[in-house]
């Protein structure tokens, strides 16, 4: 059946539920909601879709959104060159620029190696990750995928594809939160963090 | 310990059930597909979160539940008296509608009333089931002797578990890979990572196995001895599938002939982990162009077997059905004794219909063990098999269509 002869209700509701972290029953809520909602509301959410492929790009050194050819970040001369924060979404970037700490430069893989998603190497940034190191700027690069089982093998990957280009290679630590309670804690991050206690200096 | 209290809610054929029982001896009479083994099944669900037949847990949930229930659901609780403190066991089985999909089950448990883990249950309730079935564990295939290992593995030990855990979840992940890489140009750093987790969960995997085997050919060759004197001198031996050299064992198997080397030879030493991990990297290391070409993980604890000798003559091609009948009671007595030594307190014992196909003295030897354990079900068709005096000191109970209640046999 061609799209124009379903009914449009279902139509939306089915497109709203592709979204991540959308269900049937929001995905319907979603689709009333709007059937409902004042003109402007529909109107400016079309624009803002539409714009969102027109306008945002990826920025062409770290692949993070951007809306020029360098992100704001590679653009910035303050920030350090010498490293690269290697992430995986560029949601993650956001969430280590709140940390206000970093100074570096980062990479967006736009995935992780997933065997059961069929996601290979060949499938992200990872060429152009080692294009940028091999230029030979770049000192040290941090592993920042996520801690699962792909962001683990992702990790070890790209360790291993960076190695003989002689930069230092890290990984994020694992382990307690800031602000947590011992006792609260699983014993699978107790014992990472364990694993990766540092030595007390004392002054 | 004991089991003071069993409620079942929709439970294969218990629609509800609450059931009070008392330390020792229950036995439970019934005609055929009344819900005698159900009834074990859902203590030994509750007790491992894993049902004993079912294929997939949704089969564990009555039937009617599916149209009376606005969710589908099980639900299995527990008292457990221990030492005067009584522990709450619940555990949960509901069916999860999807869009565009099976519905699911989904598993929830708690512990005095507080949400927790399934791997928080294990071991809290350790049984051992005797059944008919065991007879396959000798019988049967491979898989069955390795669900039984992991069952008994994870009461005991639940770093086990967690291993077990990500093992699986490791190992589809790098069949993943593997068939993805097939007859193409191998990137060897793709495999690294699975290759590594594999080794770390498996290694631990390995280890646990060999140790539980080794004291199980200990104490089963003793219960074997004295089952059935004349049947030969019996022999629990763990079967990796790595290759492991200096055991003889390994390759007489293959071409099936009698093993004299390995009666003159003292059990393998257990190793430790870190050995196992070595021999694991080898091995894999070894198998990697296979592995590539086949496109799935051919070595590791996913293919173990355990080959069960009688003089050298493995049983379960050259024994009778009686023989692997008498082995696989010595293996379940032995169980028993490793549950009691790993948790320090003796796991009930479940007896389903078993009375009947044993001879008059095992039937002894079992009867003997049940006196002495805390508490004991046993469940049977006919109340003969039982001398009235074992009788006059057990509590009896009657079921018929998923109905309990108490009798007096006479």
């Amino acid at each position: 059946m061609s799209d124009a002869r379903r009914d449009p209700i279902e139509r939306l509701i089915e497109a709203l539920m592709r979204l991540p972290g959308i269900g049937p029953k929001t995905a319907a809520r979603l689709a009333y909601y709007l059937l409902r909602a004042p003109e402007d509301v529909t109107s400016e959410l079309v624009a803002a879709l539409q714009e969102l492929r027109v306008r945002v790009r990826y920025c062409r050194r770290c692949f993070n959104v951007s809306d020029g050819d360098l992100c704001a970040i590679c653009a910035d001369p303050e920030r350090d060159p010498h490293t690269i924060c290697v992430v995986e979404e560029p949601l993650d970037v956001v969430a280590l620029e709140r940390s206000g700490v970093y100074r570096g430069l980062y990479h967006v893989l736009h995935g992780v190696i997933n065997p059961l998603e069929n996601v290979g190497p060949e499938d992200l940034r990872l060429q152009e990750l080692v294009e940028r190191v091999r230029q030979g700027e770049v000192q040290e690069v941090i592993l920042a995928t996520n801690p699962t089982m792909e962001g683990e093998a992702t990790a070890m990957y790209i360790a291993r594809l960076l190695q003989p280009h002689g930069v230092r290679l890290t990984r994020l630590a694992h382990g307690l939160p800031v602000g947590g309670d011992l006792e609260y804690a699983d014993q699978h991050t107790l014992a990472r963090a364990l694993e990766g206690r540092r030595p007390l200096h004392v002054r | 310990m004991y089991l003071q209290h069993l409620s079942l809610k929709n439970f294969r054929n218990y629609l509800r059930l609450e059931l009070s029982l008392s330390a020792g001896i229950t036995v439970l009479q019934g005609d055929n597909a009344q819900g005698k083994t159900n009834l074990l099944e859902a203590i030994v669900f509750l007790a491992t979160s894993k049902s004993l037949r079912a294929h997939s847990d949704r089969e564990l949930i009555h039937w009617l539940a599916h149209e009376r229930e606005a969710i589908p659901f099980a639900e299995v609780s527990g008292e457990i008296q221990h030492n005067g403190d009584v522990t709450r066991l619940r555990l949960v089985l509901t069916q999860q509608q999807r869009a565009n999909a099976q519905p699911s089950i989904r598993k929830t448990v708690a512990i005095n009333g507080v949400r927790k883990r399934v791997l928080d249950l294990l071991g809290i309730l350790p049984v051992v089931i005797f059944m008919p079935e065991d007879v396959l564990l000798i019988a049967g295939s491979p898989s069955l002797r390795r669900r039984y290992l992991n069952i008994l593995l994870c009461q005991i030990d639940r770093e086990y578990c967690r291993h077990l855990e990500a093992y699986n979840k490791v190992l589809v992940r790098r069949n993943a890979q593997l068939r993805d890489l097939q007859g193409r140009q191998p990137d060897p750093h793709l495999l690294a990572y699975w290759d590594e987790a594999l080794i770390n969960h498996g290694a631990y995997l390995l280890h646990k196995r060999q140790a539980v085997l080794s004291r199980l050919d200990e104490l089963a060759r003793a219960h074997h001895t004295t089952l059935a004197p004349q049947q030969g001198r019996l022999r629990v031996v763990y079967r990796p599938a790595l290759p492991i050299e200096n055991t003889p064992a390994a390759e007489a198997h293959q071409l099936s002939l009698p093993l004299p080397q390995e009666l003159a030879h003292p059990p393998h030493p257990v190793w430790s982990v870190e050995q196992w991990r070595a021999l694991f990297t080898t091995a894999l290391e070894n198998a990697r162009k296979e592995e590539l070409s086949a496109g799935v993980t051919l070595l590791g604890p996913h293919r173990d077997d355990v080959m069960f000798l009688l003089d050298g003559q493995d049983v379960r091609l050259y024994g009778s059905r009686g023989q692997q009948r008498t082995v696989a009671l010595a293996l379940k007595l032995a169980e028993v004794q490793v549950i009691t030594e790993a948790l320090n307190t003796s796991p009930i014992l479940l007896l389903d219909d078993v009375m009947s196909e044993l001879d008059a003295q095992r039937r002894h030897r079992v009867l003997d063990l049940v006196a002495q354990v805390p508490q004991a079900i046993l469940t049977t068709t006919d109340w003969a098999d039982f001398t009235p005096e074992f009788l006059a000191q057990a509590q009896c109970l009657e079921v018929h269509d998923g109905v309990l209640r108490p009798v007096t046999p006479v």
